[in-house]
Formats: C-alpha cells, sequence, structure tokens
C-alpha cells in the first residue's frame, strides 16, 4: 500500500476522496436496484431481483470510473458524474423493459439486443467521459483552432449531404466500413466550440454600436456576418438534412450563447423575428416540415397515420397518470409491434412517464435542472470569457435537446425527432453527450492550467477598432 | 388484493421514493455549495458605525463596511478616511485574522483608544467594542445579511 502510494506520488498524482460524489451515486445505486427489482418481480410474478448482470456491469463501469477521479485527485465537480448515472442507469432500466427487438446488432460475432447493446454504449460513453475529464488539461487545442473546427464540421455535414444514408425519410446517418454514426451529434459540439471562440474574441466589438436601424441597435455589420451563416446553416440542415430537431437546437443554442456573452436582448429579438420568418417560409414551401406542425396542431386530423405517434404518445402520459403504472405495467407494445414507434429514441420520455408517471417525469426534469445548474455554475467560476462561454454553451446543449424533445412527447412544441440526451438508446448521441459532460466536468476542474494570457493577434481588426474610436 | 400485489406496488413506489432520496441529496448538495458561495462571495466581513464624530466627517450615524484589512486615518490614500482635526494621517490599522478583529496604532500623535483605552501596540476587539480614533468614535458590528 505504502509502495503504491510513493510510486503515485512520485508520478505527481495525489489521491483525494469524493465523499460528495460517493454518497451520490451510492443514492443513485439504491434506487436503479430497487426500479430493477421492480421490473423483475413484474414480469416474474413474484418477488424477485431478476438477473443483475447488466445493472451490475453498468454500476461497476461508474464506480470505476469515480475510482480513476479519486485516484487521479482530481478536483472536479462531485455532482454531475451522478446525475448522468442516474439518466443512464432509467436508460437501461427502460432499454431492459422495452422489446429486446427494437434494435438488435451484432458485435464481434454475436448478435446484442437493445439492452446489452445500450449498456455497451453506455460503458463506452462513460469510459470516454472519464478519459476526457481526466486528460483534459488545458483548452489550446480548442481555442487556438476555432476555425479549423469550424471547417470539420461543415465538411462532417457535407459528407453526410453527399454519402449519407437516407434513414425513416432524414438523411441522418453516415456509414464507413462496419461503422455508422451520425455527425450531426458531433457537429453540435463543435458548433459550441467554434462559438465560443468567436464570441470570447470578439464579445467587445459585438456589444459595440455602429449601425442602427430605427430602433435596433446593431454591431459592426461585418461580425453580424457568422450569425448570418449560422442561420443558412440552420436552414440548409431543414432542407437537405430533413433534421428539424438538430436544426432548431443548433440555432437555439447559438441564439442563447450570443445573448450569454453580448447580454443583448435586441439579437434575441432579430434572431426570434429571424427564426419566425424563416419557419413561415420553410412551411410554405418545404411538405415535411408542414406536416410536422400540422400534427403538432391537431394530431387528431390523421389518427392513424401522421398524429398516430403523437396520440400515441399522450395516451401513454395519459394511463401513467401522477404514480404511473408500475415498470413493466405499461403498454409499450400491443402484440408484437410497439404502441409508439421510435419508442426506444425519440419518445422515451413518454414510455417512462407512462411506467414512473408524472413522478417520475419530474425528476428526469430535475435532473437536467441539476445537470443545467452545475454547468452554469461552471460557467459563472470559470477563469475566463472562453472558458465560461464554452461550459454554457455545453450546458446548453444538453438542456436545450432535452426541452426540445421533451416538448415534443408533451405536443407543447412540434415534434422534432431528436434524442433525449442520455437516456435514448444510440451510440452515437450517449458518446456525444458523454464527450459534453467530460469536457464540462475537465472545465470545472480547479487544478487545470490557467488560461493564456490574451494576446494581440488578429492585426486585420484594428482599423476597424480605430475608426469606431473616433 | 393479495399480498403479492400489494408488495409489487410498494416496490414500484419504494423505487420512485429512492429517486426523489437521490434527488433531495443532490439538492442539499446544491443549497450547501450556493449558501457557501453566498456567503464568501464580496461581502463586508463587518462594519464600523459611527457614533459621534464633532466635525462630521464621517457623518455620525453612517455605516463602514470593513476588508479583511483597512488602514485608518486622515490621509486620502486609507480605506476609512477620518478627516478629523486631531487625527493623523496614519492612524491606526483594522484587521481580521483568523477569526478575530485587531486594531493597531500606526504612531499616531493622539493615539487610538479602544473602549476608552490606549492602544500602545494592538489589541484583539470584539463586536460592540468602541474604537476612537481623534474625535472620532465608532463601533465595531457584524455585517448586515
Amino acid at each position: 500500500m505504502a509502495v503504491v502510494a510513493r510510486s503515485l506520488n512520485r508520478a505527481g498524482i495525489r489521491p483525494r476522496l469524493r465523499p460528495r460524489e460517493m454518497l451520490l451515486l451510492a443514492a443513485a445505486a439504491v434506487a436503479l436496484v430497487a426500479g430493477w427489482a421492480s421490473l423483475n418481480s413484474y414480469r416474474a410474478g413474484r418477488l424477485e431481483l431478476g438477473d443483475l448482470t447488466l445493472l451490475t456491469i453498468y454500476l461497476a463501469a461508474i464506480a470505476s470510473v469515480h475510482a480513476a477521479f479519486v485516484i487521479t485527485g482530481r478536483r472536479m465537480d462531485q455532482v454531475l458524474l451522478p446525475a448522468v448515472t442516474m439518466l443512464g442507469g432509467l436508460s437501461l432500466l427502460l432499454m431492459e423493459r422495452l422489446p429486446q427487438t427494437l434494435a438488435a446488432q451484432s458485435f464481434m460475432g454475436t448478435l446484442l439486443p437493445l439492452a446489452p447493446l445500450q449498456l455497451l454504449w453506455l460503458v463506452l460513453s462513460f469510459a470516454l467521459l472519464g478519459t476526457i475529464a481526466i486528460v483534459v488539461r488545458n483548452d489550446g487545442w480548442l481555442r487556438r483552432y476555432k476555425y479549423s473546427w469550424a471547417v470539420l464540421g461543415i465538411a462532417m455535414l457535407l459528407l453526410v449531404f453527399l454519402f449519407g444514408d437516407v434513414i425513416g425519410g432524414q438523411r441522418l446517418t453516415l456509414r464507413i466500413g462496419p461503422l455508422a454514426g451520425q455527425p450531426s451529434e458531433l457537429l453540435k459540439v463543435i458548433l459550441v466550440v467554434f462559438l465560443a471562440g468567436y464570441l470570447a474574441e470578439n464579445r467587445a466589438l459585438l456589444t459595440g454600436v455602429s449601425t442602427r436601424i430605427g430602433p435596433i441597435k446593431l454591431p459592426p455589420l461585418p461580425y453580424l456576418l457568422p450569425m448570418v451563416v449560422m442561420w443558412g446553416l440552420a436552414l440548409a440542415i431543414v432542407i437537405v438534412q430533413r433534421d428539424l430537431g438538430a436544426a432548431l437546437l443548433f440555432f437555439l443554442v447559438f441564439l442563447a450563447m450570443l445573448y450569454v456573452a453580448t447580454q443583448r436582448a435586441s439579437y434575441v429579438v432579430l434572431g426570434v423575428l429571424l427564426f419566425v420568418a424563416g419557419g413561415l417560409v420553410l412551411y410554405e414551401l418545404f411538405p415535411h416540415v408542414r406536416v410536422r406542425v400540422d400534427i403538432w396542431l391537431d394530431p387528431f386530423a390523421d389518427p392513424l397515420g401522421a398524429g398516430y405517434q403523437i396520440i400515441r404518445a399522450l395516451f401513454a402520459f395519459g394511463r401513467g397518470g401522477v404514480l404511473g403504472t408500475g415498470l413493466g405495467a405499461g403498454l409499450p407494445q400491443v402484440g408484437g409491434t410497439p404502441s409508439i414507434p421510435a419508442i426506444h429514441t425519440d419518445f422515451v420520455f413518454a414510455a417512462l412517464a407512462e411506467e414512473l408517471g408524472m413522478l417520475g417525469g419530474l425528476a428526469i426534469l430535475g435532473l437536467y435542472a441539476v445537470i443545467a445548474e452545475r454547468g452554469f455554475r461552471i460557467a459563472a467560476t470559470a477563469a475566463d470569457d472562453y472558458r465560461a462561454l464554452l461550459a454554457t454553451g455545453l450546458t446548453l446543449v444538453i438542456v436545450i435537446q432535452a426541452a426540445i424533445i421533451i416538448g415534443g412527447n408533451l405536443r407543447l412544441v412540434p415534434l422534432t425527432g431528436i434524442t433525449l440526451p442520455l437516456v435514448s438508446y444510440g451510440g452515437s448521441s450517449l458518446l456525444v453527450n458523454a464527450i459534453v459532460v467530460g469536457m464540462l466536468l475537465a472545465l470545472s476542474d480547479r487544478g487545470v492550467e490557467p488560461p493564456p494570457l490574451p494576446g494581440t493577434r488578429r492585426v486585420w481588426l484594428r482599423p476597424l477598432r480605430r475608426a469606431e474610436q473616433a | 388484493m393479495d399480498a403479492f400485489t400489494i408488495s409489487l406496488w410498494i416496490l414500484r413506489i419504494a423505487f420512485v421514493v429512492f429517486i426523489y432520496l437521490f434527488f433531495f441529496f443532490i439538492v442539499r448538495a446544491l443549497w450547501r455549495d450556493l449558501r457557501t458561495t453566498v456567503a464568501g462571495a464580496g461581502r463586508a466581513l463587518a462594519r464600523l458605525v459611527v457614533v459621534a464624530s464633532p466635525e462630521g466627517r464621517p457623518q455620525p450615524g453612517a455605516s463602514i463596511p470593513l476588508d479583511a484589512v483597512n488602514t485608518i486615518g486622515r490621509d486620502v490614500n486609507n480605506s476609512i478616511i477620518i478627516d478629523d482635526s486631531f487625527a493623523s494621517s496614519e492612524h491606526a490599522v483594522l484587521t481580521f485574522r483568523g477569526r478575530a478583529w485587531f486594531v493597531e496604532d500606526r504612531g499616531s500623535t493622539n493615539g487610538t483608544w479602544l473602549n476608552g483605552q490606549r492602544v500602545e501596540s494592538y489589541l484583539p476587539l470584539g463586536y460592540g467594542d468602541e474604537l476612537q480614533v481623534g474625535q472620532v468614535r465608532m463601533r465595531l458590528e457584524r455585517a448586515q445579511v
């Protein structure tokens, strides 16, 4: 023991206990075991715990991430990991409960049904989360190359436009050899990285006023260009990729970050106006947008066709009531087919709210609220503007995405096909959200390198600045 | 209702209860975190309330927020400026060390007085104690929450 401690010390590693995280993880584990017992007792018709293998593997993976944090002695946020653990655990429970044939994929010769497959993705995600949280010690590689990242993101988007597979009317999936993924998931992180860099650098300019259109004050017009590009990008995603959810997410994250960076409500007003204008045009021009809006306004107009999903989801919420039907007792399938199509991806919230009731649904909302609180707090205590904006953007990506899809499930906003972060089935989504949480954890570390001193690059901006002062 | 249905119901409620218990722990952690931050952020450690000031600078009844180190005197570079004809330009210093306040005389002409006793080098003082610099008398009080 002493030998191990000494060799760790020599490597500059000082273990540090994380008691709060440990307590919270234990509480989450207890809740998940109770849920597992509840599900298996209902299925078996007698009280029993059932086969705990999957849950044990999941909890062991979490415990090893916790142990890695302790051993490396990172002084990171202690609440994020438990909150994410709970969401992932609920996901595992739900996937175990749903019909296993929803998504089966063969992996290294063995055919994995839904729950083990999701477990595999969860374990990989948490490994990635832990690795990023521990390994990332400075942000220069993100800060310095923001335009390179933006180019990479757009290149990925173009690849999907050109070579993507069309699944369910959406061109989202890119297949390289045996690997298939949805690059738009990763694109949202790249977007945040770029925006944080751009806004942190040009913040002072963006808050300055040089142009006025009536009562609306605008910054120097060249600096509005990236925003127009963003708006165009969102529209392009809707038109070419038919991915309304991603477009909405990108645009909202972008507007929120712009507001955080500049504290100017006029940008938000302008953005919303642009959004409404764009929305109206898209509604007139593109049938797939029109269908989405129409079934949102009146799903019962076509109850067996376009409105089917939404109506089934509303029934599920109604069946759940306050306390829920209990795990296993809901109706996610009638006969062999799931009652809500895409119940394991877009409609996980409806499925969980049916079986855990309004109370369970509120708890899930609360978990996202906790992630938001932690994320914004990390942003508020960040060392400089760039890190603050990065943390804000990363938090917003998770929270806004959750809000969009939960709102869609509840018919509060038009339904758009995106995943519920950290709960829905799907490798790309899980891995990317794990990257986001891992980066938030890395940003919250009080031992990371301080940000670089503000340099005097971007000389070509000087004349403009001088003209403004004159 | 047979025993199994009831126990199943209990199990299912227990699951929700455990989720909320977990949630309660989280919210408690957040709340504590928030409270310590609020307590530590930019709030004055204590204040000095001016009891008597014949020349009116500072005004009697004024409340002066205190930092960890406060220099007192007539010079404008002091953090607490006492513009009184009997105060020296660098009169005294009031510091918060560990858990207690200390006042130290900086070689003033007319001396610094704590509860009527002259401060020779330095003295600890507590809340409610009265400090006299020149003709100005001030009382140390807790910061208002």
